[in-house]
């Protein structure tokens, strides 16, 4: 009682007292947050109203790492996108909107009438680059260009091994089997000799895998031990040299004071490394790319809505398919492959996957090209058909595996997708399917070493050369190379191949590609689905970039004003 | 107190060697080689394969492979990153202090509006605000970090184009490593854009902060409340209001200090699920941290990367426990009591 009486009033007097404080605490925080207002608002104008004053350069949004720094070793698009034109140079080009060769480090070729022999005159006032960890004491020589060469030919080379996985590329053509030899003859002329006729031999040096190293730095590298820094401490002749490297981050370079070239006008370049695409949009409305990789169709719209941004394509040197492990059963049944084909929609295919932006593949080469066969048909789409043969042949109850890519690529910008699409078709007709994916780096080595039933993948042609589609993707001698995922050999097709290398006559050579074209369509070791365009997402503001039908980007001679990232 | 802190610091490296342990068995568990797993090395040369089977006493028994395995780790050999065949350990440095400083940020913003925000509910009369600063947090609890996270960016990010919403600053800007901070580096670097650059990349962090921030505002709110309601019922409150102690000086003086004690535990509590959403959020804003560098190994299956970012994490969190268990020790005068009696 006594308690509770002398509790009660204590009781009133604190909450009374809470209540005072109650109000002193509101209109100190009314002040506090408004104190705190003015200061965000001061912020704001800090980050918003004032001009930003951005360093000099080019920021552009890369799908993903790089596995070397130099694109001898290499066969996929992201790294040639990130060495090729940026590090290096080759000896010639390839100018897609002539359609014909032009001088880069070489100035004139001859070609001997036998079309054997190659003679390459080099440009006398190129340097290397010059980084902290190498300094060139001499031009650009002959020296260099036979060693670049003689690295991927000659198995003696102390660098033919330092490239653990080889040189895909050269080993999907043949190179060493087609050069006798490569000789220097004096300081600037360089001669290569073969052991048969090559059509395309020039548009092989022309592709983005035949750079030039040099000679002064790798024999450097020799005395260091250190010879397997070739590469991915690159040095090149290219317009920008590499600074800086941040796996899943960034790859810096800077502009080569010594280019041989057009001076770029950035005097940097970043590769911001994003593999996710949403992420590279966002990245691109808020300003921290000023050009953007691989967009899916979509997300076309929506940068559509955004003024400040643009669309870049044009149709693409490349087709997406569905490879057939010819050499695992049931896949060696013709009738099982021509099953397969008639069972799928490329139509809806179309539609879901690429948005319309693509055409649906009739063969491998893409309209681009110049073989391009103008009365191409494609094998309609017939469910009906597709179980008769699978009767035919006897199969029931099958099930099979689709390994599909995680990352988009040119030509295929949603491989999940695209298997999700074809396991519905297949489903139809009573095929079970299972997707099977890795990350990017891994899938393509967990591919090599499987025993897998069928693969979604593509191919971007290198050159404008058509053997481009067919020696690496479909000829025996690539069967081992992992470019021919078919695992596909016909003695009849290499037949038409070989001899259309052996002609030069443009007219010729395009009726035996279209011959060629037909037996693939006949023995359907894989099956084309499109032939998707080249795009790029850019602010207004960034600099054109040359987007070419084949080969990997390049920002020779682009430039970024100085506003580009910054503006919201 | 002596004794005590030995206790902790025994604590400490019982956990860690629990932690090796695990490690080192599950490391038998991956689906490759083991020297690949433990080395990275892919194809090693003669001479390496022999300097691995030695570093890890590969031919011993396994306890003695245990000893060379928590050996070689310790001293900062995690062997190279399987994809980038560049040493893990290396890049694990250079991961850390972006996650360090993502997490302080996220945790001061936490800490400095959770609060005021505590307090004010606890002490409102107004029902409505107490009721509006509950439903509030409870929604910022329940909300999962992976939806919010996209949300926002697709608002800030993508609608309206106000704030970056991946990376740590326009990669334009050339910021050489000193602190790893890159607000503290931006401020420490020396050169016409200093000031642009760090409102750049303060600009970069308020994203994910704020993001990150959510699940410990929530915490340090409800904590706050419960808290500051309990301690102004004791009674050396209303003895320093009848002492006519003024009001300000009694909640800041001498409620709000003990009612941050429980506050204090309820953090190194949090810290687990606090590193797991970092790591979400890490992901989502592409923010390059710890969290991302690991999620992006598991993807890879970068079975060095793995090891290496799963034991700096656990270190990492078991430390932080073990500091707040202590501070929370020093600073609570009624958990000293009983500092002798168990464990």
């Amino acid at each position: 009682m006594e308690l509770s009486k002398l509790h009660s009033p204590f009781g009133k007097l604190s909450d009374a007292g809470v209540f005072e404080l109650h109000n002193l605490i509101m209109n100190n925080t009314t002040r506090c947050f408004r104190s705190a207002f003015t200061l965000m608002c001061v912020l704001a104008c800090l980050t918003g109203c004032e001009q930003k004053q951005l360093p000099d350069g080019l920021v552009y949004c890369s799908e993903g790492n790089p596995e070397s720094f130099n694109p001898q070793v290499v066969t996929s698009g992201t790294t040639i996108d990130a060495t090729s034109h940026q590090i290096y140079n080759r000896l010639i080009d390839d100018d897609s909107i002539r359609n014909d060769f032009v001088p880069a480090l070489a100035t004139s070729w001859k070609v001997s009438d036998d079309g054997m022999t190659y003679e390459f005159t080099l440009r006398e006032d190129v340097k290397f680059h010059t980084t902290p960890f190498f300094h060139p004491t001499r031009k650009m020589n002959a020296d260099d260009v036979v060693f670049s060469f003689d690295r991927i030919v000659n198995s003696d080379n102390p660098f033919h091994n330092t490239a653990l996985r080889g040189f895909p590329y050269f080993e999907s053509i043949g190179f060493a089997k087609l050069i006798k030899s490569i000789t220097k003859l004096d300081d600037y002329r360089v001669r290569f000799v073969l052991n048969h006729p090559d059509a395309s031999f020039l548009a092989n040096l022309a592709t983005d895998f035949a750079v030039v190293l040099s000679k002064e730095y790798a024999e450097q590298l020799l005395q260091q031990k250190k010879p397997q820094l070739l590469d991915s401490q690159a040095v090149g002749t290219g317009p920008y040299q590499l600074v800086e490297y941040v796996k899943n981050e960034y790859i810096r370079y800077l502009r080569n004071p010594d280019y041989w070239g057009v001076q770029p006008e950035a005097t940097q370049l970043v590769f911001d490394i994003t593999p996710r695409s949403t992420v590279r949009l966002s990245k691109l409305i808020v300003g921290d790319c000023s050009i953007s990789a691989l967009p899916k169709a979509g997300e076309l719209p929506v940068a559509r809505e955004h003024d400040e941004l643009e669309v870049d394509s044009r149709p693409g040197m490349n087709v997406a398919y569905w490879a057939l492990n010819t050499q695992k059963p049931p896949f060696n049944d013709i009738r099982v492959r021509q099953a397969l084909a008639y069972a799928i929609d490329k139509r809806s295919l179309l539609n879901a996957v690429y948005h319309d932006t693509a055409v649906v593949a009739s063969g491998i080469l893409p309209p681009s090209s110049w073989a391009y066969p103008n009365d191409a048909t494609e094998l309609s789409y017939d469910p009906q058909k597709a179980k008769e043969l699978l009767a035919s042949a006897g199969v029931k109850h099958l099930t099979i595996d689709i390994w599909a890519m995680p990352v988009a690529r040119s030509y295929n910008p949603n491989p999940q997708k695209t298997a999700e699409l074809l396991q519905a078709d297949l489903n139809a007709v009573g095929i079970h399917v299972n997707i099977i994916s890795f990350d990017w780096s891994v899938f393509t080595q967990r591919l090599a070493n499987s025993d897998y039933d069928s693969v979604i993948i593509g191919w971007s042609a290198d050159n404008s050369d058509p053997d481009n589609f067919f020696t690496p993707l479909l000829s025996c001698g690539s069967v081992n190379s992992h470019n021919n995922w078919a695992k596909w050999c016909n003695k009849d097709f290499d037949q038409l191949l070989s001899q259309a290398k052996d002609i030069t006559d443009k007219e010729g050579r395009k009726q035996l590609y279209r011959a060629a074209e037909q037996i693939v369509g006949e023995q359907v070791p894989l099956i084309p689905l499109a032939y998707a365009q080249r795009m790029l997402l850019k602010r207004k503001t960034a600099p054109a970039v040359t987007l070419m039908p084949f080969g990997g980007i390049s920002f020779d001679a682009t430039t970024a004003a100085n506003t580009s990232g910054g503006q919201h | 107190m002596g004794r005590y802190l030995l206790r902790r610091l025994n604590l400490f490296i019982a956990t860690s060697l629990v932690l090796i342990a695990i490690l080192f068995f599950a490391t038998r568990l991956f689906p490759a080689e083991l020297n690949y797993a433990l080395s990275g090395i892919a194809l090693p040369t003669s001479e390496q394969q022999l300097q691995i089977q030695h570093d890890f006493a590969l031919d011993k028994s396994t306890l003695r492979q245990f000893f060379a395995y928590s050996a070689e780790r310790l001293s900062g050999n995690f062997g190279i990153s399987v994809t980038s065949q560049r040493p893990v350990s290396g890049e694990l440095l250079g991961v850390l202090p972006a996650s360090f400083e993502l997490a302080f940020v996220a945790g001061l913003l936490a800490l400095i509006v959770g609060v005021p925000l505590g307090v004010i509910s606890a002490l409102s009369r107004s029902k409505s605000l107490q009721k509006l600063i509950m439903a509030v947090t409870l929604t910022g609890y329940s909300i999962p970090v992976f939806w919010l996270g996209l949300l926002l960016s697709l608002w800030f990010g993508v609608q309206l184009g106000w704030l970056p919403i991946s990376g740590q600053i326009n990669l334009l800007y050339q910021i050489p490593k000193v602190t790893g901070f890159m607000l503290l580096d931006t401020l420490l670097f020396d050169g016409t854009y200093k000031w642009a650059a760090f409102i750049d990349a303060l600009q970069h962090i308020i994203m994910p902060a704020c993001t990150l921030a959510v699940l410990p505002f929530t915490v340090v709110v409800r904590i706050t409340r419960t808290a500051m309601i309990s301690v102004m019922n004791q009674t050396y409150i209303r003895a320093a209001e009848a002492r006519g102690l003024s009001n300000t000086s009694i909640i800041l003086k001498h409620a709000l200090p003990n009612a941050l004690i429980p506050l204090l535990k309820h953090l190194g509590l949090m810290l687990g699920p606090f590193a797991s959403y970092a790591i979400v959020v890490e992901v989502i804003f592409s923010w390059p941290g710890i969290g991302a560098w690991l999620v992006s190994g598991i993807y890879q299956r970068d079975y060095t990367v793995i090891q290496g970012g799963i034991f700096a994490v656990a270190l990492v969190i078991i430390f932080f426990s073990i500091l707040i268990e202590v501070l929370y020790t020093a600073a609570n005068p009624v958990s000293r009591k009983d500092m002798y009696g168990t464990n």
